[in-house]
């Protein structure tokens, strides 16, 4: 039976998601593993299913979402318009690039012992947080984007006698979108770790609080549950931003 | 020279501004330090041999991930290059499992594991799969098709084609994929110390922000700034000099 | 051929480029009549394309002067449109065919609603009409190269500086677009400075052919071209005077350029 890629294949893809779902419900119901470690697939969605009636469930989606939307877009913001300040000017470069390489490899989460002591465990510290972290790959991204515009195109700029904002606003920027949206993908991952990982050291309401009371109290199928529901919202946002990129970036890969 | 006193002259300039706020008063101390303090310190990690141990327990749970991630990513890589309908079949379950934030794992690790090096390098190997999966994958399918002409001419069996073939033929990619997830194996396992694994220089930081001693906090940054760099500064010469020559030298140029 | 005017519209005077310990123009003049079409030859590396740069004010001379219209040239302007030689890195990958040919329009500071039409005109002269909402990626070199002399054009340029603009082509496409410039020039009433290599694409072109040597980059001879317009792909190459000015060139250049 010869599948072409299609319909047809991503239903038969989906098919052996099932089988497996299915393999794993058949051994658990055997009692062939833990049920403790490895809940049977309809426990968790039971509990998904009883969470999602329920409003405290929705009351920390809310909670994880509002922290990592106010991070998320205030770091881009930032990142962009200060990588482009940065990325368009040579003389502002020398003094600022080497600190940027200096950042780059610290990982996001270490900073995160600063701002508990900086603002304590709570919301604004979760906020803040992940802002931070998402910053520097915006940034980073960012600058590339703006200083590796095509020379050429500068030169038709400069032959057609655009001001310096045209110049910004027809050239520099379009050519620097595709690093700009790899840099707001990068920083949209980084977002939904921070505050995961914020939460599950503040202890506040979240998604992140969830998974973590879940294990601790042994209720592996909500903890299943949640590891679904954070799956889902990484898979979401990142389609959205998948979704924003290609139309802003329809030009390319024709 | 200049060039290189230019890209000096901000980092210096944040430290004195730090240093000079600190001692003056203007500036919390006890929430953020200042350079000397942190300097000391540094060293002074370095004397106890703390840093030494934390940075050995970060490692080893660091790199027992990076192994067993990064071999299942390279082999199922490998099997998703050669065989198409695999990769489509699979494609579903992949893009579910893939969306899942690594920390998100943590709790359950946590549940099954228990704290200690497991646990760790079970989140680690988890977030060194994909990368590798994914680069191996699009390695494999940029082979040169001339190459495995050649192999089917010669008659190869599967073994023989994909060792004497395939894998070397991907190598150079593999090589920075491998790069790329250890510098990912390094900041997931702080990240997982930091949230929950009382080992390693994650909770280091931990320890230090709870006893108040940002100096410390500060330090150990630092020191896995350094880490990580060096870490990928070594990897980085290693593949220039072992891939350098050659290029990427048996991909498909057209 | 061409009226001589009272002034030339483009000159260069005892121009000269050193950067470093390399010279790499020598006292270079040059003056190109209004309307005229004039041809610039040499080996590789000889400067042709920093003179052009120059004329187009991309460059500064580190001595001497370019001139248009009597005034110093001190920066580039859309009166001295260029053509560039890798014209897939001078077009926007991100706007359409049309798009492309707009931004010399928003240069302009023509008002939105009379754009299309102009964009329109442009795109029909060099036969790209029906691919106006295409993106340059979408199209082959040589339609490339057409939009981008189709942009230029949009800036109602008084003198075109082409630098090799058919030599990434192949050959047939190349003697196709050496038509449709001689055509298009004509009709618009441009002056052209045209830089080849290709000794027969600039006897076939030009009304005047410079040839210019190297190390340093100097003019040499130049050469009247007295064969009539419009000019034929067939005809005008087995002119015999055409083979004269041929054997004349080759003479003039080193062997192997």
């Amino acid at each position: 039976m010869k599948l072409k890629n299609g319909p047809l294949m991503w239903l038969a893809s989906l098919g052996i998601l099932c089988l497996f779902v299915a393999l794993w419900q058949g051994v658990s119901h055997l009692d062939l593993v833990s049920a403790v470690f490895f809940p049977a697939p309809t426990r968790s969605f039971e509990s998904l299913w009883d969470q999602m009636r329920g409003t405290d469930f929705w009351f920390a989606f809310q909670q994880t979402l509002t922290r990592m939307a106010m991070g998320f877009v205030s770091a881009s913001l930032v990142g962009i318009v200060l990588g482009a300040l940065i990325g368009l000017s040579p003389r502002v470069r020398v003094y600022i690039e080497p600190s940027l390489e200096l950042i780059r490899p610290l990982p996001a989460s270490a900073m995160i012992p600063v701002f508990v002591l900086l603002f304590g465990l709570n919301d604004r510290m979760i906020v803040t947080a992940i802002a931070f972290s998402s910053l520097w790959p915006v940034l980073l991204n960012t600058v590339h984007g703006f200083k590796t515009v095509e020379p050429r195109l500068i030169e038709v700029a400069r032959i057609l006698r655009l001001s310096r904002l045209q110049t910004v606003w027809k050239i520099a920027l379009p050519n620097a979108m595709p690093d700009i949206f790899a840099g707001l993908r990068l920083a949209l991952t980084v977002s939904l770790i921070l505050a995961v990982v914020t939460e599950m050291l503040a202890g506040v309401a979240g998604l992140g609080q969830n998974i973590t009371l879940a294990a601790r109290s042994f209720r592996s199928a909500d903890l299943y549950a949640g590891i679904i529901v954070l799956g889902a919202v990484g898979y979401l946002t990142n389609i959205l931003l998948e979704r924003a990129e290609n139309h802003l970036l329809r030009w390319r890969g024709h | 020279m200049t060039r290189i006193l230019k890209g000096l002259l901000l980092p210096v300039l944040v430290l004195l501004v730090w240093e000079l706020s600190a001692r003056s008063g203007a500036l919390k101390a006890e929430s953020l330090s200042f350079p000397t303090a942190i300097l000391l310190a540094a060293a002074a990690v370095v004397a106890d041999g703390s840093l030494f141990k934390a940075a050995l327990e970060t490692f080893t749970g660091a790199v027992g991930g990076l192994a067993v991630g990064a071999s299942a990513g390279i082999l199922i890589g490998v099997a998703f290059g050669l065989s198409r309908r695999l990769s489509q079949l699979m494609r579903v379950t992949t893009e579910s499992l893939r969306p899942i934030p690594s920390v998100a794992l943590i709790p359950l690790a946590l549940l099954i594991h228990g704290y200690g090096f497991q646990m760790e390098s079970s989140v680690v190997a988890f977030s060194c799969f994909w990368p590798l999966l994914i680069i191996t994958e699009g390695a494999v399918r940029g082979i040169e098709p001339r190459l495995i002409e050649v192999a089917r001419v010669l008659n190869f069996n599967l073994v023989q084609r994909v060792t004497k073939i395939v894998l070397p033929a991907a190598l150079p990619r593999i090589f920075v994929g491998l790069r790329l997830a250890a510098a990912v194996s390094l900041v997931v396992a702080v990240t997982v110390e930091i949230t929950a694994n009382p080992i390693g220089l994650g909770y280091a930081l931990i320890v230090a922000q709870e006893s108040m001693r940002p100096d410390k906090v500060f330090a150990f940054i630092g020191w896995i700034g350094l880490i990580g760099w060096s870490l990928n500064a070594s990897l980085l010469r290693v593949q220039l000099k072992w891939f350098g020559r050659m290029g990427n030298w048996a991909e498909h140029t057209s | 051929m061409t009226q001589p005017s009272a002034s030339p519209i483009l000159s260069v005077q005892n121009l000269d480029f050193t950067v470093g310990d390399l010279n790499i123009l020598r006292d270079i003049s040059l003056s190109v009549q209004e309307k005229e079409f004039v041809c610039i030859v040499g080996a590789s590396g000889c400067g042709k394309t920093t003179l052009l740069r120059m004329m187009g004010g991309l460059l500064t001379p580190t001595a001497g002067c370019a001139l248009y219209r009597g005034q110093t040239i001190t920066g580039p302007q859309p009166e001295l449109a260029v053509v560039f030689q890798d014209y897939g890195r001078a077009l926007l990958p991100w706007r359409t065919v049309a798009g492309n040919v707009e931004l010399a329009l928003e240069a302009r500071r023509i008002p939105k609603n009379e754009r299309a039409d102009i964009i329109q005109d442009m795109l029909s002269r060099v036969g790209l009409a029906e691919r106006a909402d295409a993106y340059p990626m979408q199209l082959s070199g040589g339609m490339q190269q057409r939009l981008q002399i189709a942009r230029c054009m949009a800036q109602a340029p008084q003198v075109l500086l082409m630098d090799e603009p058919f030599g990434a082509l192949d050959a047939m496409t190349r003697q196709t677009l050496q038509d449709e410039v001689a055509r298009l020039c004509s009709e618009a009433g441009v002056t052209v400075v045209f830089i080849t290599h290709d000794l027969e694409e600039a006897i076939y072109l030009g009304d005047r052919v410079i040839s210019m040597d190297k190390h340093p980059g100097r003019l040499s001879e130049t050469l009247d071209i007295e064969l009539e317009r419009p000019r034929n792909q067939l005809t005008t190459r087995e002119d015999a005077r055409f083979l004269a000015y041929r054997h004349r060139l080759f003479n003039l250049l080193p062997p192997g350029h």
